[in-house]
């Protein structure tokens, strides 16, 4: 209970600064909390990674990756890997917190309710990447991929962010339904599917050596989607949480 | 009239056609119905509702 | 809510009719399609049913916006109606636009912007009920649907034009017939006029069925809190 109750207490300090600096205070506090939390249980973490290195494992079997197909299909076993392994992190990360109650106690807080999106979206941002930090060189060395491509990486980046924004907002709704853990999914991909669909190119086109002018579309796409749905999900929070 | 011999003719394709509109129809004759036996259905509940009440 | 109100009635003439002509007008008025053939007259309708379901979405996440404004549960009555009624319309255009690829090229599936978006539209319904279904407090329904609706409506410009813009790059040939070829016949002025009517049509039939379903609506709120009522 100490990260919680350290962020409660820093949630509720009075400060003369400005309504902005105790809304980043609230979110760091918000993040800081759920990365502490890990730190110590490392639950979320290894479910995450252990899934996504399953699903590449099964891939291998599923997909004959031989050479020749791999270049074409590497970007698309990626971002089906995140996005099934971001799934996990997502119904986890809500889980944890409505099961033990920091949910409700973070609502109490005088903190705008905004801040506790932006905490977690961020918090499962963070996770996301890290999960995506260790598949990239695991699949490079199981593929023989060279995948350390800035460009990749600004489009895994982009993606990313799309999704944990969309991914977070539905999964504070998934996770007050009774049918919790199964809806994510099933709300969440219809809506990704611009971001899938980008990513996937963008990856691809990057890994191909592609020009620029034919991968500029889809990191277009990405930046505005990013910006939609930051905003929309942004906006439509407080009508989540309330009681 | 070599020009008509040297049009082809639209394919023949009027079972789809038939096909097309009885799905069209179909389903919204079905949706029709589904609300009117709906629409039925609650109006019974409602007044057994009614009477419950009023007891 | 007992006796349909008069606008009501009118209003269920006027589309019947319009109906009927509209139907008229597609198998008598607009001419044979030179390629195609027939089939090509399940266009009008195919076209004027997605127009439907586009519609109903719109309502759909208007009426969204509107409930978590005002709390007034008619709004959320007026969602699920446009909802349920777009996912029948969008379902009848799937299917009658398979069948029209069928006659036309061959092919039972096409995955054209148009075809693929309104399939992700379905998917997008059927996890609406879903998300309805999982909630017990009608407040929190209301207002997740709400929510959902109107970020699932934000998405749909987006999914279509993410998948127009992988269609060009990428244009894949699926069976016999070329994708995208969709709409790739010329519109003669008859076929214009045919075209538009229905659309029209639609549109009327779409607010007609809109009300009627809302009445549904309400009668199954009056039953539901009646039932609480008296099961006490």
């Amino acid at each position: 209970m100490e990260p919680i109750s350290q962020a409660e207490k820093q949630l509720t300090r009075k400060s003369s600064a400005p309504g902005f600096g105790q809304f980043i205070r609230a979110v760091s506090a918000i993040i800081w909390k759920d990365l502490a939390a890990e730190l110590r249980s490392r639950e979320l973490l290894s479910a995450m990674l252990v899934f996504a290195l399953l699903v590449i494992l099964i891939f291998n079997f599923a997909l004959e990756l031989d050479a020749s197909t791999r270049a074409a299909v590497t970007a698309g076993v990626l971002w089906v890997t995140f996005a099934f392994a971001g799934t996990l992190g997502l119904n986890r990360s809500m889980a944890m917190e409505k099961d033990r109650g920091c949910l409700d106690g973070l609502l109490l807080a005088p903190v705008d309710r905004s801040a506790i999106y932006f905490g977690k979206a961020v918090g499962n941002l963070i996770f996301m990447l890290i999960v995506e930090a260790i598949v990239l060189p695991v699949y490079s060395v199981l593929y023989s991929v060279n995948l350390f491509n800035p460009g990749l990486l600004l489009v895994i980046l982009l993606g990313s962010i799309g999704y944990v924004a969309v991914g977070t907002l539905l999964s504070s709704m998934a996770v007050q339904t009774r049918t919790r853990d199964v809806l994510l999914p099933v709300l969440l991909f219809p809506l990704v599917i611009p971001i899938l669909i980008a990513a996937v190119k963008g990856s691809t086109g990057f890994l191909q050596g592609v020009d620029s002018v034919d991968i500029r579309p889809w990191i277009n796409l990405l930046l505005v989607y990013d910006v939609i749905f930051i905003a929309a999900s942004f906006m439509v929070f407080d009508y989540i949480v309330e009681e | 009239m070599i020009n008509t011999l040297l049009l082809q003719a639209p394919a023949e394709t009027t079972r789809y056609l038939v096909a097309g509109y009885t799905v069209i129809f179909g389903i919204m004759f079905l949706y029709i119905i589904s609300l009117i036996v709906r629409t039925r259905n609650l109006k019974r509940q409602l007044e057994l509702l009614k009477e419950l009440d009023l007891e | 809510m007992e006796s349909k109100p008069r606008m009501l009635v009118i209003l269920d003439v006027i589309t019947s009719l319009l109906f009927l002509t509209a139907v008229g007008m597609v198998f008598f008025y607009a001419p044979l399609e030179a390629v195609m053939g027939q089939v090509q007259r399940v266009f009008y309708f195919h076209v004027a049913n997605a127009w439907v379901g586009m519609l109903g979405f719109m309502v759909a996440a208007i009426s969204g916006i509107a409930y978590l404004r005002k709390g007034d549960r008619k709004w959320d009555i007026v969602g699920l109606s446009a909802i349920e009624i777009s996912f029948v319309f969008f379902f009848t255009a799937i299917v009658s636009g398979s069948i029209w690829a069928r006659g036309s090229w061959g092919t039972w599936w096409t995955w054209d912007p148009r075809l693929t978006t309104a399939a992700i539209c379905e998917l997008v319904y059927a996890a609406y009920f879903l998300l309805r279904q999982g909630i017990e407090d009608p407040d929190r329904r209301a207002r997740f649907g709400a929510v959902y609706a109107i970020l699932s409506f934000i998405s749909v410009p987006l999914t279509f034009i993410s998948i127009r813009i992988f269609r060009t790059i990428h244009p894949v040939i699926i069976g016999a017939g070329g994708s995208g070829a969709e709409g790739s016949f010329d519109m003669s002025p008859r076929m214009l006029h045919t075209f538009i009517f229905s659309l029209i049509t639609f549109s009327i039939i779409f607010a007609d069925l809109l009300w009627h379903r809302i009445r549904l609506g309400k009668l199954a709120e009056e039953a539901e809190n009646l039932r609480l009522k008296t099961l006490q």
